[in-house]
């Protein structure tokens, strides 16, 4: 009992990275259309400019985190602005931004190695170690689940609440419909990658702290993010937190009697019986 | 009579004829050696990825000691040449590329490898093209056999694992719990320590795995903390056992760690949780004056000391060197993989910068003893040797 209470606490905190990383890959998907695979090494990238100004520089990690962010929005950014829009311009097939999107991923992960080096980066930090009966955690943990908790109330509130989350919104809906009443998607898009990326600074830099940072992390990161939108339901916000929150607990709960050497297939399993059950996602009809 | 006397003229004809034709081949062969211009090896290291700490130490070795070589004036004049190609810490797709380049671009007769999975997957192409390849860091028991062309100066996983094991129950413990690579080196310590570990009385309270340079293994450590061991082994290498030591450690358990590497990587994402963490290993220490030797002279060029993985590939381009000059000695075309093979196996004895002689078995695998190591103060402390007998 104490090990499922313990694998409980575990897949809490892993849904709650999963689900904003899924938050983030979600909303840059779902109102562009674009399915930005080079979001994992921006995620990477994101890291590794947080453990150089922090544990490079010697800097206070909320610092870090700054840099972070301002490193992952500016990626996001030039994603679109260099790669995704003149495909748009020139009216690429919808294959091309996706192939795009994988070159950019390779280019973006390599150039991580070059410019910091390939080995596993950490930042010295003294953290809280919490024991709660039998159940384990760290103020990392804590902040992982706080984390999204913030930015996925903040951004759903402005979403709902402000005129550019209505155009986004309104875009995620029929992009072509929202052009034609006036509102500018350029700028929705941008606003978005700014937004989508600056999510994955966050998750990144508690990673680092977590686990240290390694040159390949972005792959799982966006994986989780992406199969926690195909989950979630394809456009749906929500949907991708939800998405993300299942995996993490079936990931963690579901090794509870299986050998964990099976723990990298739960998630491909949960993406195929997703796909198979109800294709359309958890959240996609409650949307509409 | 007759009969036989014409057919002992026509055998001894025909022998003669035979020994005509063959003498002056061999005559030719022993006189004239088929030289290359110069001797070009391949290394195939991990050069990028997660694990490029052993890409960096293994390639400065070989070329320390293809320098050294080359300044001694080569093998009988000639020069070595090392190529570096990467596998990308540890991809068997991108060993079989490099090693494919290695063939047909530079026309390698030898292939220093790393790391199992690329080892495993360039051993057909070896015994395909008959060339030698020389490992001092794969540890896979799966790599014993894998070529007939393969031979390895570094102590395989199973026997670190042995050693490890063999170390805990002399401490008395009794519940073993392991977290293991998903990997063949992992799956061979769990294959080869289980049986012995139960066999001497021992109980296994949780078996975990974990996939090379996984950042997430906290569901591992739950399963471990939960069994409730008295020791925990950690069939993990570079720089996992550091995550691994962390995790345990912050999770509450308490009971010794046991594992079978330790180096910078692991204690920088270990930080003080690796205090008192024991691990065995080959070692190296400079003892003689050639080892001596080799240890100022790295010192010299990387301002480091060398460990292990370095005079293990230092080693090896010197055992490289050995069976060349062997095989010139034969003439003729000796530049060939499969005949510099032929050669350790039929003297299996090189010096060893280990100090004093090693010699290759029958599987391939150079015996060396292995070390117990205590981490304290932050510092890997040698404790004691452990035979593997």
């Amino acid at each position: 009992m104490d090990l499922l209470l313990q694998l409980f606490v575990n897949g809490v905190i892993n849904g709650a990275h999963y689900a904003l990383l899924g938050v983030g890959f979600g909303l840059i998907f779902a109102t562009t259309r674009i399915v930005h695979f080079a979001y994992g090494p921006v995620f990477t990238f994101a890291a590794y400019v947080a453990w150089g100004v922090s544990g490079g520089l010697g800097l206070p990690i909320w610092l870090g985190l700054i840099a972070a962010i301002a490193c992952a929005v500016g990626l996001g950014l030039l994603s679109y602005l260099a790669l995704y829009r003149p495909l748009e311009v020139n009216r690429a097939p919808p294959l091309a931004p996706l192939i795009a999107s994988l070159g950019l991923y390779i280019v973006l992960e390599n150039l991580v190695g070059i410019l910091f080096g390939t080995g596993v980066r950490v930042v010295d930090l003294d953290y809280g170690i919490y024991f709660l009966g039998p159940v384990f955690f760290t103020s990392i943990h804590l902040w992982q689940v706080g984390s999204f908790v913030i930015l996925a109330g903040g951004l759903a509130l402005f979403l709902r609440r402000t005129r550019y989350g209505k155009a986004i919104l309104a875009m995620t809906d029929d992009p072509d419909m929202a052009r034609i009443i006036g509102i500018d998607t350029f700028k929705i898009t941008l606003l978005v990658f700014a937004i989508g990326s600056m999510l994955s600074a966050v998750p990144a830099t508690l990673i680092l702290l977590k686990d240290g940072a390694s040159t390949h992390m972005g792959f799982a990161a966006v994986f989780m993010g992406f199969v926690a939108v195909i989950v979630g339901g394809v456009g749906s916000l929500r949907g991708a937190a939800a998405g993300g929150m299942l995996l993490g607990l079936v990931e963690s709960l579901g090794l509870w009697q299986i050998p964990t050497e099976w723990q990298q297939s739960i998630a491909f399993v949960v993406l195929y019986a997703m796909i198979l059950i109800r294709p359309e996602g958890l959240f996609s009809m409650a949307r509409r | 009579m007759k009969r036989r006397s014409v057919m002992s003229w026509l055998a001894a004809g025909a022998l003669t004829l035979g020994g005509l034709s063959a003498a002056p081949h061999a005559a030719r062969a022993a006189d004239a050696p088929n030289d290359p211009e110069v001797f070009r090896f391949g290394a195939i290291l991990a050069m990028s990825g997660k694990a490029d700490w052993y890409g960096k130490v293994m390639s400065q070795a070989v070329l320390q000691a293809v320098e050294e070589i080359n300044a001694a004036g080569g093998i009988d004049g000639i020069p070595m040449e090392a190529i570096i190609e990467d596998h990308k810490s540890g991809v068997a797709k991108e060993g079989v590329s490099a090693m494919t380049r290695l063939i047909n671009i530079h026309g390698v007769q030898a292939v220093l490898t790393s790391f199992s999975p690329p080892t495993l997957a360039i051993a057909p192409i070896a015994d395909e093209k008959g060339i030698l390849l020389l490992n001092g860091g794969g540890v896979s028991a799966a790599l014993i056999g894998a070529s007939k062309h393969l031979f390895h100066n570094r102590s395989l996983a199973a026997d670190l694992g042995a050693a490890a094991a063999a170390h805990a129950r002399d401490l008395g413990l009794e519940k073993m719990a392991q977290i293991a690579w998903k990997s063949d080196a992992g799956e061979s310590i769990v294959n080869a320590v289980d049986p012995m570990w139960k066999d001497g009385g021992g109980s296994i309270g949780a078996t975990e795995y974990m996939e090379v340079g996984a950042a997430n293994i906290d569901t591992q450590v739950a399963k471990i903390r939960a069994s409730k061991p008295d020791w925990v082994a950690l069939w993990l290498f570079s720089p996992d056992p550091g995550l691994a030591l962390k995790r345990l450690r912050e999770f509450g358990v308490k009971a010794p760690i046991i594992g079978i590497e330790y180096n910078q990587d692991i204690q920088s994402v270990a930080g003080k949780y690796s205090e008192g963490y024991e691990y065995t290993s080959d070692y190296f220490t400079p003892s003689d004056d050639w080892a001596k030797s080799f240890a100022a002279g790295y010192e010299e060029r990387y301002g480091e000391a060398p460990e292990f993985y370095a005079a293990n590939y230092y080693e090896d381009v010197y055992v490289l060197a050995e069976a060349i000059k062997r095989a010139r000695a034969k003439g003729g075309d000796y530049w060939k993989g499969d005949k510099l093979s032929a050669e350790i196996k039929a003297n299996p004895t090189f010096k060893s910068v280990y100090g004093g002689e090693m010699t290759y078995q029958d599987n391939g695998v150079a015996k060396k003893r292995v070390a117990l190591f205590k981490v304290e103060g932050g510092e890997s402390q040698f404790v004691k040797y452990i035979s593997r007998d």
